[in-house]
This record gives C-alpha cells, structure tokens and sequence, in this order.
C-alpha cells in the first residue's frame, strides 16, 4: 500500500490514480471509468423531481477532496467461517483476496438488472417461470450517486456468505471517516448464496463541525431460501451530508430485513430500492429516526412486487426534536404479473417541538387485483398527552415521561431486530438523542 | 385533430344518457379555437363590464403562459385550437317550465328533472351547452334573499357582490385550466345565502354538453353567509361523442362564520370527456364546508376538492367515489389545508376499477406552524375488480405544527372469490353479485347522498357490472 493519505480533487484522475495506488486488476479500473462516464451523463437531481422536492443540495460541499485513504473498516471474522468459504472484509484488501467474487457483487452500468447469487445454478428466468422475476425497476432517482459511489469508492466492506453457510452471530463492521471537509463513498457489499444465514451490522461515523460528503452505497443481494439481516448505524457528524442510495435484491423464498437508524449528519437523503423479484421472497425494511437541532432527513424508498407469493413490509418511526424535519416518501409498487403478494408501508412521526416537521408520503401503485393483502398508514403528531400524565401520575417527571414514551413508539421497529448485539449498538445510539439511563433498560 | 378515442369502443349502445339532440339550433357558434379576441368577444355577446373583460384577458395570458402538467393523466391529446369556446341554446334564462323550449325540455324529461322538481327540490338550474335556460327558485327562498341565478346573471344583477367575491378563492393564475376557465367561462350557478338563512332542501344544476368539440367552462360561485347553510347538487351526464370533449370547470365557495355548506357532485360524462376541474373552499371560524365528490364517467378526472381552514375550530370533509371503467382514469381526491388552531378535517375516499380502469386517490394534508390541536384522518380504500385494473395512491402530507393529530390509512383489495361464490349460490348472477359488493364497498359515501342519486348511483354501478365482470 503506498497511498499517500493526502486528498485530492473528485474527478477521473483521481480515480484512476486511486485505482493505480491499490494495484487493482484492469476490470476494476475500467468498471470505474465505466461508472464515472454513466455519473457524468447523469445529470444531478434539479428539485423538480418527486423525490427531490424536499431536499436541496444547493448547501452539498461538492468542493472538497475525495478521501483517498480513509482508515479500514473494524472487522473480525471468526476463523472456521473464514475456513467455510465466508469472506468479510475491506473491499480495497477483498479485491486481491477474491477478486471473482468482488467482480460478481460489483453492479455494471450496462447491465440492466443483477446477476443472481448462484446464476449459474438459479439461472435467470423470464417472467412466469417462478423463480426469478425479469428485475425491471423504475427508481432511477438515486442512480447518480450509485453511479458516483461506484466510480469513486476508496473504502468498504464485502460479505460473502456461501450456499448453505450459516453465520450465527452478528457481524459488526465499523468504518469512521477520520477527518472533515472530505468526500468519501463506501460501498458496502453483501451476497448471500443460497440458503446461506448472515446478519451485520454497518456502523459510519465522521467528525464533527466540519463538512463531509459522505456518499455511501449499501448493495444487498441474496439467492434463494437466503436469510440476511442487514443493520445500518448512521452516526455520522452534524456537518456531514448522507447523500446515499440502498439496493436489495429478493431472491426466491428469501428473507432479508434492513434496518436504518438515521442518528447524525446536518443532511440525509437516502434511496432504498427494494427488488422483489424472487419468488415467494420475503422482506422488511425498518427505520429508526432520531433526530434534533436542523437535521433534515429525507427517505425515499421504492418496494417492487415483482414477482409472486412476495411479502414486503416497511416502517419507519421518526423522533423529531427541535426544528428537526423528516420527510418519508415511498412508493409500493405491485406489478400485474406479481400474484398474491402481501405489503403493508407505514411511516409514523412523533413531533416532538414546535418547530419540528414531518413529510409522510407512503405511495401505492396496484397494477393487479390478484393481492393478498395491500395497504399503508401515515401519521403525524405530538405524544398523546393522556400518556404523559398518566406516566407523571405514576411518579414520573415529564422529561422522563417522554423519554419513556418514545423508547415505547420505537418498540415497534427495535423489538424486530432479533440480534441482541445490534439491539444494544442501537440503542445506545438513539439514547443520545432521545435519553440516556432508562432508554437503556428494558434490553436484556 | 384530435386521436381515436380506445375508450369509446367499450361504451355500450345502451349508454343511459348517450343520446345527441340534432335539433339543437345554437344561436350564437364560435369559430373553433382560442385567442384573445375569442375571449374579447365572448365578453361582448354577454355584455360584461369592463372589470370581467380585462379579468378574462389576463386570465387568457396567464393560460398561454403556462406549461400544461405533466403529472396525473395524460393529457397529450388535448388540442386547445380544436375547441368551442362558446356555444348557447338560448339567449335568455327562463323562469317557468313551460317557456323552455321542447327540444331542450325533451332532453331534460329524459334526465327526470321535472319529476325530480316536483319531489323536493328548492329550484333548478338547468345548464344546457353553456347558458342556464331554465330557473326557478321557490318563493319562500327568494323571500329570505336567497340569490340563486345562472353565474352570468349573478354578475349583471348583483355586480357588487358578485365583484367582491368572485376569483377571491381561485385566482385566475391558480393553474392552467382554472386560467382557461377565467378567460372563458360561461353559465355556472351564483348563490348567495344570506345570514341566518337555512336553505333546507337540495338546490340543483344539470350540465351538459351537447356539442361536438364542446368546451364546458362553467363558474360556480357560492356564498354562504354567516350561520347560514346550503347543500349544492351538481350531476353531469353527457353524450357520446366520437371525439373528444374537455370540461373545466371552476368551483369557488366561500363559507363564512358559523356557515356550513356541502356540494355534491355525480359526475358522469360519457367516455370522451375531458374533466379537469378546480373546485376549493374557504372556511371561516366554526364554519363547515363538505365536498361529495362522485366520479363515475368520463375518460380522464383530473379534481381534487380543496378546503382552506381560514378560522378556528372550521371543520372540512372530502367524501369520495371513484369508478374507473374500461378506458377510464380517475385522478381524484381531495386537499384540506389546516391554517388555524383548532380545525379539523377528514378525506374518505374509494375508488373501484374495472377492466382496465384506473383509479388514483391524490391528496394532501398541509398543516401550518401554530395550527394547534388540529386533527385529520384521511382514509382511501380501493377495490379492483380485475386482473388489468390499476390503483395508485398518493397522498401528501406536510406537517409543520407538532401539536396535532394526523393519520392516513389505505387498503388496496379485491371482490373476495368467496363472497362472490357465496352470493351466486343465493342465486344471483356474477354481475348482480359483484354488483351488491361494490355497492356496499361505497355505501359509506352513498348514504350521504339525497336518495334520488344515492339509488341512481346503486343503478349505475349494477349497470356497470353487466357484461364487465368475469
């Protein structure tokens, strides 16, 4: 390794010699010009589209250096799974240790949709064959950070789990990006082979007070009968812009839960693509939202029933203190050929302050009649104030009243999350914002 | 020139209003198309003030100023320049049955108005193309000052209210059709209920659109002053046509202190028409306004009725139907804007599809910082009848007070096979099966309807079923 950790301007040049410093294959290289020409011609959000009517990036620092050698991610794997085939680690070290299966998780601008884990055994098939849906997809308003991301990544994290590999406990990665006025684009890859059992947990952090362009990219795919349990940890600082886009793909009979709990950054405006394209496939898409001072947090979020017998379920719980603002818009998408599918999209705000604000747009669009079950709820308000006296008429004092009142609204996404470990990281997280102590207890 | 119309071959021949009266003689045609001078002259044929006119000519820039949206349905189609703007049957409002002429009164026998009149109707205003020919307000309403006239009448004979009041509520730049209608309206009812004054039964307009490339720019105007109510019954029918027809209206109602009014609507054009229509209400302290808002004809519905909750402790309803046959896009919903503590609102909406029909429930809920303690529920539910119908639900919220109640719920489902089974084993039919699901689906919104359209519309959803289901 002979990067020098200096920083430099985000363009071609930088890449390529980003590219040149880690002594990466040819392929890559030319995956990264691929990407940086799609990001070129993509042109940036103008605010007129419907998912970027609430978020400006007039105030993004676009005019600070690419971080080129941030610090390795905080990752540890348990020998006999290494032994088993289960690859966890940095991306920049996964390249050269396998770069096959770096090649086969690295998305290409020219490919209209994935590669299945395990294509050469789970080919893809056309629609109607009940295996694999033709993964056509209609949220394009992130591809320009996709593209970005994917051009200009410097750091990471690659998970590979095998057929059949079962990882019982968490795995936790850990990346901080370890100075300000930087822009840095993480990529965090995960393939699940079939029937292989995984769960992780993403931590980000970056300093505070100074501007950061944090641009990270989650890519989740897994084969049939996989189980993934992907945990995002935003903690990034309260100059950080999140300026990122989430992919997860469904395969036949699998079951994949992510979760993000939206903590730090000034900004953060997120794109989760959910590709339900398996058959039978089974997903569920949390968040956790805490948020105070002007942090403006923005989800959009496009959960595609693209094939049948899916199950797809969203949440989202926002905290919102002081003049903090959350925007939710969503769109369920059930295609004609998707039969007896299920999904549910809600999205449920607690305002906090007087100058708090919510945005909740859970979106429906039902190509068939052929469906199990459809529906979404939004709401808005403050804490019922029934609630809160009756907890003051319990001894309570009215700030921990609500402490414990919104540890109790988030009890609906925290008691989904079957990792202890993550449980506890989230908490701990969401106990800046919402309380300490008592936040704390009621984690076994 | 204007694109086979795809919906027009699922219009059955026994379409229920689908007749085309060839004896109408219009008095005074327009050539087609639209420029300043059109509207220049429309002013003129009416005799308007000078105010109207240069209010319609801005309105005319702002129109051609203005891109044409690009969100909802398509509306690519549309050729503005393959157009009537102006057509009429008769020069004059009538007030007696007998004076209006038989072509005209044959059609309106065929629609039931007279039947419906003797029944319990306060008055009739009967629009036939674009000027009310037929009135009569029953004497005791007059006697209480109930105004209740054709909208180009309301402006020659009570200018000084109809100035204070008209475009208050939808400026003539709201958007490109409410510009469209402010350059060219024509016919549409003024009410002005005074204060105090309780109008106790239904008042109640037809529409229709009776020729070929018609434009139907009606002006609805509705003052109700303080502790005063009114409810407003608006049904459309129209002939089939085989190209296409665009109907804009503008719908301002201004619903002061303590006042409550509620407008219904049973729309029902036939497959070619264009429905484009702003319809928005401004409520004042303690005041109720409630929009029944049906949509079952027409080939594409852009509307979504708006209430502005101006005062404290207003209330607004949006109660909506939409049935989207063959060919047929409903874009339809509702906005309530809470800009007082205290207001309190509630959107319920359902929408059928069928055959390839689609149904969009569009809607928003905007809460402004300091609107403490207010509350909406917003409750959309659709029901899809076949494997090609298509559903789509939007609904916007904004949320800038934290002091508030707010939620939205949907559902999205079909007619159950075992229900469906269930009511054919009693003996009926599919369509009389599937038809009795439906209807109870809506009966939430129909039982809120006077009872002459609430079994017309029972009528026109078991129409619909037949032959369409399975």
């Amino acid at each position: 390794m002979t990067v020098r950790s200096e920083a430099t301007r985000l363009d071609l040049d930088a890449i390529l010699a980003v590219s040149e410093a880690n002594r990466e294959p040819d392929w890559l290289r030319e995956l990264r010009r691929a990407w940086w020409q799609r990001a070129e011609a993509t042109p940036w959000p103008t605010g007129k589209e419907e998912e970027w009517r609430r978020t400006s990036l007039e105030r993004l620092p676009r005019d600070v250096d690419l971080l080129l050698d941030p610090p390795r991610a905080e990752i540890r794997l348990d020998e006999s799974l290494a032994a088993n085939g289960v690859v966890f680690a940095d991306l920049r070290d996964a390249v050269h240790a396998h770069p096959d299966l770096v090649r086969r998780a690295l998305s290409a601008p020219d490919a209209t949709t994935h590669d299945a884990p395990d294509a050469a055994e789970h080919p893809l098939q056309s629609v109607g064959s009940g295996e694999w849906g033709p993964g056509v997809t209609e949220f394009d308003s992130h591809d320009k950070f996709w593209a970005l991301a994917h051009a200009a990544w410097t750091g990471g994290t690659f998970l590979y789990v095998p057929a059949d590999v079962a990882v019982d406990d968490a795995l936790l990665a850990r990346s901080i990006v370890d100075r300000g006025n930087v822009a840095y684009f993480p990529l965090t890859l995960v393939l699940a082979e079939h029937g292989a059992r995984v769960t992780l947990l993403d931590e980000h952090r970056s300093p505070d007070g100074e501007p950061v362009w944090f641009g990270g990219v989650v890519d989740i795919r897994s084969g049939r009968e996989a189980y993934v349990r992907y945990a995002n940890l935003q903690r990034l600082g309260d100059a950080t812009w999140n300026i990122g886009a989430q992919r997860v793909e469904v395969g036949p009979s699998a079951d994949v839960t992510t979760l993000n709990a939206e903590i730090g950054s000034a900004v953060t405006k997120v794109g989760l693509d959910v590709r339900m394209t398996g058959d039978g496939g089974t997903s569920r898409v949390l968040g956790l939202l805490a948020a105070g001072d002007d942090q403006h947090i923005d989800i959009n979020a496009f959960q595609d029933l693209a094939a049948s017998h899916v199950t797809s379920d969203l949440l989202y719980l926002s905290a919102l203190y002081e003049r903090a603002r959350a925007a939710f818009y969503g769109v369920t998408k059930v295609r004609s050929y998707a039969k007896q599918t299920s999904s549910y999209q809600e999205c449920r705000n607690l305002l906090l302050s007087p100058e708090a604000g919510a945005e909740p747009i859970p979106v429906l669009e039902i190509e068939t009649n052929d469906i199990l079950r459809c529906g979404h709820g939004a709401t808005a308000g403050a804490i019922d104030p029934v609630q809160l006296f009756y907890a003051q008429t319990r001894g309570l004092r009215p700030d921990e009243a609500e402490r414990m009142i919104v540890r109790g609204f988030f009890e609906q996404v925290v008691h989904q999350i079957d990792s202890e470990p993550i449980k506890v990281r989230v908490l701990e997280a969401l106990a800046g914002r919402i309380g300490t102590a008592d936040v704390i207890e009621g984690v076994a | 020139m204007a694109l086979p119309n795809p919906a027009l071959s699922q219009i059955p021949d026994s379409y229920k209003y689908g007749w085309h009266d060839a004896e109408m003689k219009p008095l005074h045609v327009m050539k087609k198309g639209l420029n300043a001078q059109v509207v220049e002259e429309i002013s003129r044929i009416k005799h308007e003030p000078e105010w109207m006119t240069k209010l319609r000519l801005k309105a005319y820039r702002h129109f051609e100023a203005r891109p044409m949206p690009t969100w909802g349905g398509d509306l690519s189609q549309i050729d503005f320049q393959d157009i009537y703007y102006y057509v009429t049957a008769t020069d004059k409002a009538v007030q007696s049955w007998d004076d209006v002429p038989d072509y005209i009164r044959r059609t309106y026998d065929k629609l039931g108005i007279p039947e419906a009149e003797k029944k319990y109707l306060a008055g009739v205003g009967g629009q036939y193309d674009s000027e009310v020919v037929y009135h009569n307000i029953r004497e005791d309403l007059e006697k209480q000052g109930v105004l209740f006239v054709g909208t180009d009448e309301g402006l020659q004979r009570y200018p000084e209210i109809f100035k204070e009041y008209f475009g208050t509520v939808i400026p003539p730049n709201d958007n490109k059709l409410a510009a469209l209608n402010t350059a060219v309206w024509s016919g549409g009812s003024f009410i002005y209920v005074p204060k105090g004054v309780h109008v106790e039964l239904p008042l109640q307009a037809y529409f229709r659109i009776n020729t070929e490339n018609m434009g139907q720019f009606e002006r609805t105007l509705i003052i109700a002053d303080e502790g005063s109510s009114v409810h407003y019954v608006e049904g459309c029918t129209a002939p089939t046509y085989s190209t296409a027809s665009l109907h804009s209206a503008v719908v301002e109602i201004i619903v002061k202190k303590g006042a409550r009014v509620r407008y219904t609507t049973i729309q029902n054009w036939s497959a070619n028409v264009y429905n484009l229509v702003t319809k928005r209400s401004t409520v004042e302290e303690d005041g109720i306004m409630e929009w029944v808002d049906c949509n079952l004809g027409s080939k594409l519905t852009m509307k979504y009725p708006s209430i502005y909750l101006l005062g404290e402790r207003a209330h607004g309803e949006v109660l909506s139907i939409a049935f989207a046959a063959d060919g047929q896009h409903q874009d339809a919903g509702g906005k309530i804007i809470h800009a007082a503590p205290n207001t309190t609102s509630l959107i319920t909406s359902k929408s059928i599809s069928q055959g390839t029909g689609r149904t969009s429930y569009r809607g928003l809920v905007k809460v402004y910082p300091g609107c403490k303690r207010s509350k909406s529920t917003v409750r959309c539910d659709a029901l899809l009848l076949s494997d090609e119908a298509r559903s789509d639900t939007y609904p916007y919220m904004e949320i800038d007070e934290e002091d508030v109640t707010i939620g939205h719920e949907a559902t999205v489902s079909k007619v159950g096979s075992e229900q469906l089974f269930y009511l054919m084993s009693r003996g009926l039919s599919e369509a009389e099966a599937s038809g009795m699901i439906v209807n109870g689906f809506i009966e939430p919104i129909v039982k809120e309807l006077p009872m002459e359209y609430a079994v017309e519309m029972n009528r026109l959803i078991q129409l619909s079923m037949e032959g369409a289901v399975g």
